[in-house]
């Protein structure tokens, strides 16, 4: 509940009339005003009292946001912890509760890989062979969560997204192609889908609402390759060959945004993903398309000025 | 909220959903056409809304997927998508930017349940007039998907511009077979399909 999506979750969570009550666990304060949920606020390590706060609490409804990407809020060894330990101590609680119904999992598309001859668009159905760390770390959330919930005999709905992307959400891509000079692979420049966090907040009250019980992709419409990502926003495209990668990962770290390997991947050899089966359970579409989320990425002023204080008193 | 790139003259492009961009593919367009010049007939057995498999036949090295698929998106107004791009940059990546699939059966099963138009190539041949062996791993999954397969001739000539495409009707099996069977057997129906086309051209001509 402390991270952008989590509280775009609750909030849209509160406006339910099926949701009772509501309680949220993170190790980040949450980014929104709830008037309806209960926050705790835990580090991803302390499992008696997460156990304590979600076995007292007994829920019908587990949705478990808790991932950490890779150089979005923590480097690549403290996601892969944080992931991890809040994977065994939420949903492990979860298991001993006796009202729970379902558990909804956030992951993401990078679980299919994108290694030579996997399919263009994989759907739900092609095989889990993830090239990256973050997609390890993803397929291990998902395959940890379904043998916790196969002991218990919970239902999971599984939600891989693409790359979220919104104003306010830490993610390394969105910093990335908000950079003055954006870089892209002057071989490839292959294709990309990315998902508004609005939207992919919306498919996760919508799986909440209907116990979903399987995974399912949630992708915006359409695609976009890096360069015209960088044209639409307006940045200096840098075409690089294969070298000249690891000097821009290094220039682009000591700017303060670190390409991981996901990120380099869907330049090199772009991420898209079938998401019509969402479509059909979830019965909506996400309202932006990919160019409006990159379009919204690129319309986020840097500073927004808002006068004094004592201007805005008198 | 109006889009940022609307108030610019940068160029404000995308791709769909499987990476081709139209805006490429308009502008190679009259390279194409200073190429070939494509006639074609039976674009009205083409389905106006649904998915559907095409299989045309190839001689070695004439691109008629590509020049098959440009010509009937044109006539259609629908896009066609050609199966055959190499999974390896720049080729690969440039393929797919003029709506290229890989020949992988996810892939051609995946378009053709989102309703789109599929071309696939039969085996290359040394003779315009006859028509290879069709991939049945790639037909079959127009079985699965229950989508229409049609053949499309298609005839040029190595060195002049004139290229002739035209679509045959919807094939069918003799035999309502449940397993993989079917998938064979639909896509020998198919070359037996293209080849009486072929042959019919040449009593034509």
């Amino acid at each position: 509940m402390g991270s952008e999506l989590g509280s775009l979750v609750a909030v849209k969570l509160e406006a339910q009339p099926w949701v009772g009550s509501l309680v949220g666990l993170d190790s980040d304060p949450p980014r929104r005003r709830l008037r309806k949920a209960e926050f705790h606020l835990l580090k991803p390590a302390e499992r008696e009292r997460i156990v304590e706060v979600v076995t007292a609490f007994n829920p019908h409804v587990l949705i478990n946001i808790s991932v950490w990407e890779p150089d979005a809020r923590a480097g690549l060894r403290d996601a892969r912890s944080f992931t991890s330990d809040a994977a065994v101590a939420i949903i492990g609680a979860a298991a001993e509760c006796p009202a729970l119904e379902s558990v909804v999992l956030r992951s993401g598309i990078e679980v299919y890989g994108r290694g030579r001859g996997t399919p263009t668009r994989p759907d739900e159905t092609a095989p889990l062979h993830p090239t990256s760390e973050f997609g390890k770390m993803l397929l291990g959330l998902e395959q940890q969560t379904a043998v916790l919930a196969a002991r218990a005999g919970l239902a999971i709905g599984t939600l891989r997204l693409a790359p979220v992307l919104g104003k306010h959400v830490p993610s390394p891509l969105g910093r990335l192609l908000r950079q003055p000079v954006v870089p892209y692979s002057a071989l490839a420049d292959s294709p990309f889908a990315v998902v508004q966090d609005g939207d992919a907040a919306d498919a996760f009250v919508a799986a909440a609402a209907r116990r979903l019980n399987e995974p399912l992709n949630l992708v915006a419409p359409g695609a976009i390759t890096t360069l015209q990502a960088a044209l639409r926003g307006h940045r200096i495209p840098l075409p690089l060959f294969g070298p000249g990668w690891g000097l821009a990962g290094r220039l682009s770290n000591m700017f303060g945004a670190p390409i991981p390997d996901h990120v380099i991947e869907v330049m090199h050899r772009g991420r898209l993903a079938d998401g019509s089966r969402a479509i059909e359970v979830l019965g909506s579409t996400p309202a932006n398309s990919t160019a409006q989320v990159i379009d919204h990425l690129y319309a986020w002023e840097s500073v927004v000025r808002v006068g004094s204080v004592s201007q805005a008193v008198a | 909220m109006t889009p940022l790139s609307e108030h610019t003259r940068w160029p404000a492009h995308a791709v769909d959903d499987y990476g081709r961009d139209p805006h490429l593919v308009a502008a190679l367009s009259p390279l194409a056409r200073l190429r070939w010049n494509v006639h074609v007939t039976g674009a009205g057995n083409i389905p106006s809304n649904t998915g559907a498999l095409l299989v045309c036949n190839s001689r070695r090295f004439s691109l008629s997927a590509v020049y098959a698929a440009l010509a009937l998106t044109d006539t259609t107004g629908r896009t066609v998508r050609f199966v055959g791009r190499p999974d390896i940059a720049p080729l690969g990546p440039l393929m797919r930017r003029v709506g290229a699939l890989l020949a992988h059966p996810a892939d051609v099963l995946g378009a053709l349940r989102a309703g789109e138009l599929v071309l696939i190539a039969a085996a290359g041949t040394s003779h315009a007039r006859h028509a290879g062996a069709v991939p049945h791993e790639l037909v079959g999954q127009a079985v699965i998907a229950q989508v229409p397969v049609l053949p499309v001739t298609t005839l040029s000539s190595s060195f002049g511009r004139t290229a002739h495409v035209a679509v045959g009707m919807p094939v069918t099996t003799r035999r309502a077979r449940k397993g993989p069977l079917a998938h064979v057997e639909l896509a020998e129906q198919v070359q037996h399909q293209l080849q009486r086309m072929l042959d019919a051209i040449g009593d034509e001509a």
